[in-house]
């Protein structure tokens, strides 16, 4: 069990000395047991104290990297469960798989089609992270050969799908420097699998037929001297895997289960692309650091890519809505404007009880960062000045409706005075909670 | 333009105003007071006045019903003068009791004897008067009158370090002489030091006093102590007339930074109405204004820094940073307090900018910070304040619990005073009784009355777990209202208004979301440091508020934690209380000076799990009903009673 803020607090000296640039002791054990600090932080912690702490606040889910410079990807690291007890922080990452029996051109085809999946979508890039390369052929210098093409083409880092040491040792060659990952040692191939990955610089991946096996297997891996693991899934049914994937999770971080606590990566791989797109986002969902899928088709990549965004979104931070003029139902020259905030929980409801109302009408959304009404009225993020600043440009409200009346929250009517002034709108106080909206709007007197 | 005379009924008092002038400043310009709580922004419906003659201009407000309209209802902030008039100002609306509470109105307020676990500490106060009958001066003995002084001081006790002003010293020469020699020096203590306030002739060491406020957003509270025997010899408590600006902290932190000299009006109005308190309980105990050497304030932090005219404006903007969290001692004057010309005020040190001294001073009187076991302190006041800790470590949240424990925001609520309901419980026929504050008829009911109302309503199966009204249930007293389903809690002719008290969803809403607040406060403070409510041992709860819960009710509808009953302990007004006990003890004052530097304040806004918590607890009791084992227990009983019924004859009395 991960130590709590108070078992952790034990260990501090208590002087409140603040040199961790936290107000007290408990204040800094709680963001350590949040894993929001770090223990070297406190420069007064005793060696005891260090000894007692360090095994405790190293991470339940180690950290790894593929790749290097701008390309490279961190998987693992993960603190929680369910994204609503803090946040996820490292998204998976996504490969695409390539069989070393294409030929050139395909191969080049491949590379091409695997840099160009990269999209758009709610202001943020998001993209394809690794290049898999299968080695189907049995043949090493065939196998390296598509490496080097595909290195030059799809500018990745990669997964070195590879099942003996012999194959994948020419193609590491081809990597030096990269930082690949091989895809995967066994009970049979792993000492000579850690000689690699050492003598390489490689991540490697370890897999076993249970999960029993494979717990056997990381601690001799580090008695070898390699930690940088990660835990390789494939071959089993979705089912058997989402299991096995959520078995980790829960022993790594419930139970600080070492041998299990490392990064998950899946070869989700399936001929049909609607069942492998299930299955990628299932594993997206459900824990994998990394999944390997062979689609290439935008169409099946942008769907797991959108639930990979969806699911690493900070939940911490307020969903926001884009501050602007938004119309609920035929609005016209007439309609009523109402003002709220840009926290989405406050501008659904809002909209959503103008909608019911069925009157036609402009919600003026205001830049709160994120704050409901009080909230943001209270801390000043909401006021007269930011309203009137709306209202005069940028959104351009004022060209889209023809009188100059606007309507307030009731729970800030305090500054209708002021609002008047600075902007010359009228100013109509409206319900203070936004289930009063529909019969205000209805009562209004038209235009 | 020209004037309008405006004749304020029942008093007859008169405003000369402009035309135009709202009724409310009307009523301010000749100090006629009118209940406002929203600071005339026309939300809080509350300065209801009734138009006998005359006319006036009023906007539209949907606070007042179309029969109250008819009948000549306005409200005042609302309505502008358009000629000579006669208003009068129903009882609602008037200022409710005095303007100073004595005897029970102020154990109200400030209950006396803490009920506190912790050691007493040692009487020393902070400020002593010494008689010193010091050796005449001659050639073998010829200290300087300064130095005679130090000696004998130092003989009695140490202090280490030890000033005085230019203007004391300048006084000491004539006076040892006219004296004999025969001197008392008043030792006020100032931080790390003391300073030796004043000389006075003659033996003045009994007379000594000092007083102890607890300066609350609604209610400000003071008792004056003997410092010669640590007696408490006068109490007396007011409402924070800083009400007419606005009833919570952001409202006033708004009119010190929008309004001309806002801040100075707020200040002004605080110190006004502590020197009327300090003044009362002068004359009350015959004691002279200049015996009054000290004043130890405690309140939250923006209510300290109005009191001592600091900018407020910062505290409410990110990053939320106060002028000071611990301020030191100053001299009373300097403040506006009128006590002896060179007493002093210590202002207890407070936490941030969310919590004030008024919960270090909670702490301290609970005795929670010497105690190795675990205990929960909740502060139900307008700012809801959480404590969480032992002699290790301590660990606070603010919980904005809103207005509704105070009477504010509800449809029904007004404060603890005279026709208020108190108490509320269903008697053994199954009918619904009530107890009113006073001997008036009930004009609404207070927080304590509405827990009661809440849990007995829930209890006897007519609420539901979401606060909703279960129509199934045949109950003449539940009907439609205008703002949905609502219930008769007393009807017309029974009330002061001659309007129902009425309870409705809307209401039961705004408090459950109250209750909730405290509740996950309690509850995110336990689980970040990784505990859980089955450690705490001891559970205290402060306010001038708490003193008049039912701990039982509370647990019912979640408000408290389900723990058993024998360890929730009442400290009645904490802050007035640790207060008090800093006047008396300088031992009391370091212990509270420790507790504001150890004190950990957790901000529950930056809390990922806050928001889904505090969903949870908008429930009755809670939407897990594991977590109130007590409660589920009791809810597999069939309910007692019907609750109300046909003939509602109910009245005062027999609740208790």
């Amino acid at each position: 069990m991960p130590l709590t803020a108070l078992e952790i607090y034990k260990y501090l000296p208590k002087t409140n000395c603040k040199d961790c640039k936290f107000p007290t002791c408990l204040a800094f054990s709680m963001a350590l047991a949040q894993k929001k600090a770090s223990l070297s932080d406190c420069p007064h912690v005793s060696e005891d104290g260090k000894a007692a702490l360090e095994g405790a606040s190293a991470p339940p889910i180690r950290l790894e990297s593929i790749g290097t410079g701008e390309r490279r990807v961190e998987i693992g690291g993960e603190t929680v469960l369910f994204r609503h007890e803090l946040t996820f922080f490292h998204p998976t990452a996504l490969a695409v798989e390539v069989s070393d029996t294409l030929d050139e051109a395909a191969l080049a085809r491949a590379g091409e089609d695997i840099r160009g999946l990269s999209f758009e979508r709610v202001g943020m890039t998001i993209g394809v992270n690794l290049v898999a390369v299968r080695c189907q052929s049995g043949d090493p210098a065939r196998y390296a050969s598509a490496v080097a093409a595909l290195r030059k083409s799809a500018g990745l880092p990669f997964v070195l799908i590879g099942r003996t040491p012999a194959a994948v040792e020419p193609a590491l060659k081809v990597l030096k420097g990269e930082r690949p990952l091989i895809f995967a040692a066994d009970r049979d191939t792993l000492d000579a699998m850690c000689a690699l990955a050492k003598a390489h610089d490689a991540l490697l991946a370890v897999t076993a037929e249970s999960l029993d096996e494979l717990a056997a297997l990381t601690p001799r891996a580090a008695a070898a001297g390699v930690t940088d693991l990660v835990l390789g899934f494939e071959g089993r049914s979705l089912g058997r895997t989402l299991q096995d994937l959520s078995i980790c999770r829960r022993a790594a971080l419930k139970k600080a289960f070492r041998p299990l606590g490392y990064p998950l990566a899946v070869v989700a791989s399936d001929a049909d692309p609607f069942a492998e797109a299930a299955a990628a986002a299932t594993c997206v969902a459900k824990y994998a650091g990394i999944v390997v899928v062979q689609g290439r088709s935008p169409a099946e990549i942008l769907a797991i890519l959108t639930a990979r965004q969806n699911i690493f979104t900070d939940p911490q931070k307020p969903i926001q809505v884009k501050p602007g003029v938004y119309a609920i139902g035929e609005a016209t020259e007439k309609s009523p404007v109402l003002v709220t905030t840009n926290f989405s929980l406050t501008y659904y409801n809002v909209a959503g009880d103008v909608e019911a109302s069925r009157v036609p009408s402009w919600i003026l959304v205001v830049d709160t960062e994120g704050t409901s009404v009080l909230t943001a009225f209270a801390s000043d993020k909401l006021n007269a000045d930011k309203v009137t600043a709306m209202l005069k440009d940028g959104a351009g409200i004022a060209s889209k409706v023809a009188h100059r009346k606007i309507v307030i929250p009731g729970l800030v009517a305090a500054m209708s005075a002021k609002l008047k002034d600075a902007s010359g709108w009228e100013v109509m106080v409206g319900p203070r909670e936004s289930s009063g909206i529909p019969k205000f709007l209805k009562s209004m007197p038209a235009g | 333009m020209r004037d309008c005379v405006v004749r304020f009924l029942p008093d007859g008092k008169e405003a000369r105003v402009p035309l135009g002038a709202t009724l409310l400043s009307a009523a301010e310009a000749v100090d006629v007071y009118v209940n406002s709580v929203c600071g005339g922004d026309g939300l809080c419906g509350k300065c209801r006045l009734i138009v006998r003659d005359g006319e006036v201009r009023s906007r539209p407000t949907a606070l007042l019903d179309r029969d109250e309209i008819r009948r000549g209802y306005v409200l005042a902030c609302e309505s502008q003068v358009q000629s000579d008039l006669t208003v009068e100002i129903p009882p609602e609306t008037r200022l409710t009791g005095k303007p100073a509470f004595t005897g029970e109105e102020a154990l109200r307020f400030g209950r006396v004897t803490p009920l506190r676990k912790g050691r007493a500490y040692a009487f020393d106060p902070l400020s002593v008067k010494l008689f010193l009958a010091l050796p005449t001066a001659n050639m073998a003995d010829n200290l300087s009158d300064l130095d005679r002084v130090y000696r004998e001081v130092s003989s009695r006790r140490s202090d280490p370090v030890m000033q005085a002003g230019l203007s004391t010293i300048r006084m000491l020469s004539p006076l040892l002489r006219e004296g004999d020699f025969a001197v008392t020096v008043t030792l006020g203590q100032r931080g790390k030091t003391v300073e030796m306030v004043q000389f006075e002739p003659g033996d003045t060491s009994e007379r000594n006093c000092g007083v102890a406020v607890d300066i609350g957003t609604t209610t400000i509270v003071a008792n004056l102590v003997d410092l010669a025997s640590g007696e408490v010899i006068s109490r007396q408590a007011t409402y924070n007339s800083q009400i007419r600006f606005g009833e919570d902290i952001i409202t006033r932190i708004l009119y010190a930074e929008e309004e001309p000299d806002g801040l100075e009006k707020l200040h002004e109005s605080v110190v006004k109405d502590a020197n009327d308190l300090i003044n009362a309980m002068v004359e009350e105990s015959g004691v002279s204004l200049h015996d009054v050497t000290y004043v130890v304030a405690a309140g939250n932090t923006t209510m300290i820094h109005v009191l001592l005219g600091l900018p407020v404006a910062n505290i409410r903007r990110e990053p939320y940073i106060p002028t000071a969290s611990s301020v030191p001692v100053i001299r009373a004057a300097e403040a506006g307090l009128s006590i002896n010309g060179r007493g002093l005020l210590c202002c207890l040190p407070g936490v941030g900018p969310f919590v004030g001294s008024d919960v270090t001073a909670d702490v301290v009187c609970a005795g929670m910070h010497e105690s190795a076991e675990l205990s929960l302190l909740f502060d139900l006041g307008t700012n809801g304040e959480v404590v969480l800790g032992n002699s290790d470590w301590l660990i606070c949240c603010s919980a904005s619990a809103g207005p509704a424990f105070e009477g504010g925001g509800l449809r029904c609520g007004i404060r603890a005073t005279d026709g208020a309901i108190e108490r509320v419980a269903v008697n053994a026929a199954g009918k619904l009784v009530y107890k009113v504050i006073g001997s008036s008829k009930p004009r609404g009911i207070c927080g304590s009355g509405l827990i009661d109302l809440a849990a007995e309503l829930f209890k006897s199966g007519l609420l539901d777990k979401a606060g909703r009204f279960v129509r199934e249930r045949e109950n003449s007293r539940l009907r439609e209202g205008e703002a949905g389903p609502e219930f008769v809690v007393v009807p017309a002719e029974k009330t002061a208004t001659g309007r129902d008290i009425t309870i409705s969803e809307e209401d039961l809403e705004i408090f459950i979301r109250s209750k909730g607040a405290i509740y996950t406060a309690a509850e995110a403070l336990l689980s970040r440091v990784g505990s859980s409510f089955a450690e705490v041992a001891h559970a205290y709860i402060s306010g001038g508020f708490g003193n008049y819960v039912d701990v039982g009710n509370a647990l019912a509808i979640g408000l408290l934690p389900d723990l058993p009953l024998e360890r929730f302990h009442f400290i009645g007004n904490g802050s007035l209380n640790g207060a008090r006990m800093c006047l008396a003890s300088r031992e009391a004052l370091a212990a509270t000076e420790e507790v504001a530097a150890r004190m950990t304040y957790f901000d529950l806004s930056t809390d990922p799990k806050f928001m889904g918590d505090f969903t949870s607890s908008l429930f009755l009791p809670h939407t897990d009903l594991d977590r109130f084992p007590s409660v589920a227990r009791m809810l597999r009983r069939p309910p007692a009673g019907t609750t109300g019924g046909s003939s509602p004859r109910t009245g005062k009395g027999g609740a208790r």
